[in-house]
């Protein structure tokens, strides 16, 4: 295989991967939370003052779900979205450094 | 909300302060400007750090420092997901265009999308796009400067707009690019401290653990606050096409968002280009973060105070908060922070808005122009559009934050899905950009004026099809999940069944993507577009589904 070809397929596929990750941790990380709420949720009687907004019952957090305190939906979801998103950005960026430089040469 | 009722001198001293370096600021880096290059984009000479804490004031508008918090209060965790879609879509403008525009070597993203497509047409569009969600975007940041002033002194709104509008308007007139980005620069060094030491202060008076880091430092208030609120943490109030609307918006709106886009065509080459954006997602996420923890504690301080904070008096809840549980001179760290906030991304803006006018409209209508007549107009443009926006803004809309979702959508659909498509696909062709840009806006910018301006509900708006699924907390964010896939499946299904752009409009994603040589193959895939149908039409069928299973 070309060096060229070869270059080009790794920066699609390095990009196209980077870039799932980061969408999930940027958006579809929290529709899988609502989508999979009795993994994270447990159902209680919602107290009196919100039922006409939310209806008889409602959710709260499991309490073993936790992470330094934080529910785990909520710790993943600030933590995924700085800390992840940055660390993907670096290697993403290393990775395509690389690859300048073979084009270069 | 009344105002403090003597004038806040302390906040007001370090208010003028910030203003008065700004505009000096400007006024040094006046020197650098020789040529129009160096007028727009600080003659491409700007370092990674330097541009990505640009970067980071951009990002950190007004809108963070008190809308979000504002919104925390509203909507709690839809809020926070909100600003969490935000901080990682820079690292999906890193990965899908920051280092290829910066090859490319336009000066806005109205010229890229002329020139990538070889279209004049495309370019008026795109400077009617970019006014509208620059005007949006505006509105609601000189609305914030309106309401910081308002606290301070207690003088109305308008003349925070006035004051804050114009001296914005002088520095970047004045100053160019290089004003810009060494403003901003400034500003974001000034918003990290005025935002943290605050924050931390009221976090340790309300008892925090880890009050020193407050981003990740409530954990131990948690179980009291789910205890008296028992929602807050809870991701079930919204439809979940919800936080994939707030993706599409987060991911394409700031890549179409001009001001932003305009950052990477200042910086020496892609490597900065790619290593600014690293700097400023890992400065954004602080901050954000720390903005949460602040919507935490509003909450927590109004539930186990008894403090009762009215609906209207949300927007200052930053500065109560700071006020109650910090003291004056941290709140006045916090005012002088907010001014700092406000002012950068108003240049910004400004700035782009500016450089659409006279560059991209007026460079095109009348090419024989030379540059130095073009510089001298851009003076008088920057200082029109400016006093303009200030005319426009005496009637912005109440709640800020709303402002700025509704530019992402608009940015998204309308600029972010060609801009996209014209680095990715080289059969992209100015038909199919056309359909989409202007579909794609259509759809934004109309349901914008039914629901944000004219103030219909999200649910009874006469179209789309969709309107219906619109309901639930932020249920208007849905049309953003409509747009954006519209917007993508025209572009790509009208490029598709007309004639591909000539070669020399093709050559420019290899040259985009740092190739010397030209190969018809890359970047021509039939993957790419295929998987851009299946994923916009399962977005559009899945806004449909559920419809029981969530709150109206």
């Amino acid at each position: 295989m070309k060096d060229s070809q070869r270059g080009y397929k790794i920066e699609v596929w390095v990009t196209a991967i980077c870039f799932l990750i980061v969408a999930v941790t940027g958006g579809f990380f929290s529709s899988i939370v609502v989508i999979l709420n009795e993994v994270f949720f447990n159902v209680v009687q919602t107290p009196e003052q919100l039922v006409s907004a939310y209806g008889e019952t409602m959710f709260v957090f499991k309490e073993h779900l936790s992470v330094w305190g934080f529910p785990l939906h909520y710790f993943l979801l600030i933590v995924l979205s700085w800390f992840g998103a940055t660390i993907i950005g670096a290697i993403w960026c290393i990775v395509m450094d690389r690859l300048e430089e073979q084009q270069k040469t | 909300m009344e105002p403090r009722e003597e004038i806040f001198v302390l906040g007001l001293i370090l208010s003028i302060i910030v203003l008065v370096i700004s505009v000096m600021i400007s006024v040094w880096a006046r020197r650098f400007t020789r040529s129009l290059g160096d007028y727009y984009v600080a003659g491409r000479s700007i370092g990674a750090l330097n541009n990505g804490l640009a970067m980071v004031s951009l990002a950190l508008s007004l809108t963070t420092f008190i809308g979000l918090t504002a919104l925390i209060i509203e909507g709690l965790y839809i809020a926070v997901s909100v600003y969490a879609g935000f901080t990682a879509a820079f690292i999906g403008m890193l990965l899908l265009a920051a280092p290829y525009l910066r090859r490319h070597k336009s000066f806005t993203t109205m010229a890229f999308i002329s020139e990538r497509y070889g279209s004049e047409t495309l370019r008026y569009i795109s400077v009617i796009v970019m006014m509208i969600v620059s005007v949006l975007y505006l509105a609601g940041n000189l609305k914030g400067i309106g309401i910081v002033f308002y606290f301070l002194l207690g003088v109305p709104e308008i003349w925070g707009i006035i004051v804050g509008g114009l001296v914005v308007t002088l520095y970047v007139t004045l100053g160019g690019m290089y004003g810009v980005t060494y403003n901003q620069t400034f500003q974001t060094i000034v918003l990290l401290f005025c935002l943290m030491f605050p924050v931390a202060i009221v976090m340790r008076t309300l008892g925090a653990s880890g009050w020193a880091f407050p981003p990740l430092g409530y954990g131990d208030m948690v179980p009291l606050m789910t205890d008296t609120v028992p929602h807050y943490f809870w991701a079930m109030v919204a439809h979940p096409v919800t936080y994939i609307a707030i993706f599409l918006g987060s991911f394409f709106g700031i890549i179409g968002l001009p001001h932003f886009v305009m950052r990477y065509f200042t910086v020496r080459d892609a490597k900065e280009a790619r290593w600014s954006t690293v700097v400023c997602v890992f400065l954004v996420g602080l901050v954000n973060t720390t903005v949460y923890a602040t919507g935490f504690a509003a909450v927590y301080y109004m539930q186990t105070s008894g403090v009762d904070i009215p609906t209207a008096a949300y927007d200052y809840v930053v500065f109560i908060l700071v006020e109650a549980l910090a003291g004056d001179s941290w709140l006045a760290l916090a005012v002088a922070g907010s001014v700092a906030a406000g002012l950068s991304t108003v240049s910004g803006l400004l700035m782009i808005m500016g450089a659409g006018l006279i560059h991209d409209l007026y460079g095109s209508i009348k090419p024989d122009v030379d540059d130095e007549t073009k510089l001298r107009l851009s003076y008088g443009a920057m200082f029109l559009v400016g006093v303009g926006v200030i005319i426009f803004s005496l009637d912005p809309p109440e709640f800020i934050l709303e402002a700025i979702m509704w530019a992402f959508g608009i940015a998204a659909a309308g600029l972010g899905v060609p801009v996209v498509l014209g680095i990715w696909w080289k059969r992209t062709n100015k038909y199919g950009v056309g359909a989409g840009m202007v579909v794609g806006t259509t759809l934004s910018f109309v349901s914008w004026i039914m629901i944000g301006y004219m103030g219909m509900d999200p649910v009874d708006i006469p179209f789309p099809f969709f309107a219906k699924y619109f309901y639930g907390p932020l249920g208007w964010i849905k049309v953003i999940s409509v747009a954006v896939p519209v917007s993508f499946i025209l572009t790509v299904v009208v490029s598709w069944l007309t004639p591909p752009p000539e070669e020399a409009l093709q050559r420019q994603v290899d040259e985009m993507h740092g190739w010397t040589d030209y190969d018809p193959k890359r970047y021509n895939g039939k993957g790419l577009p295929i998987t851009i149908i299946v994923l916009s039409v399962f977005i559009l069928w899945f806004i449909t589904t559920l419809y029981d299973e969530f709150p109206k």
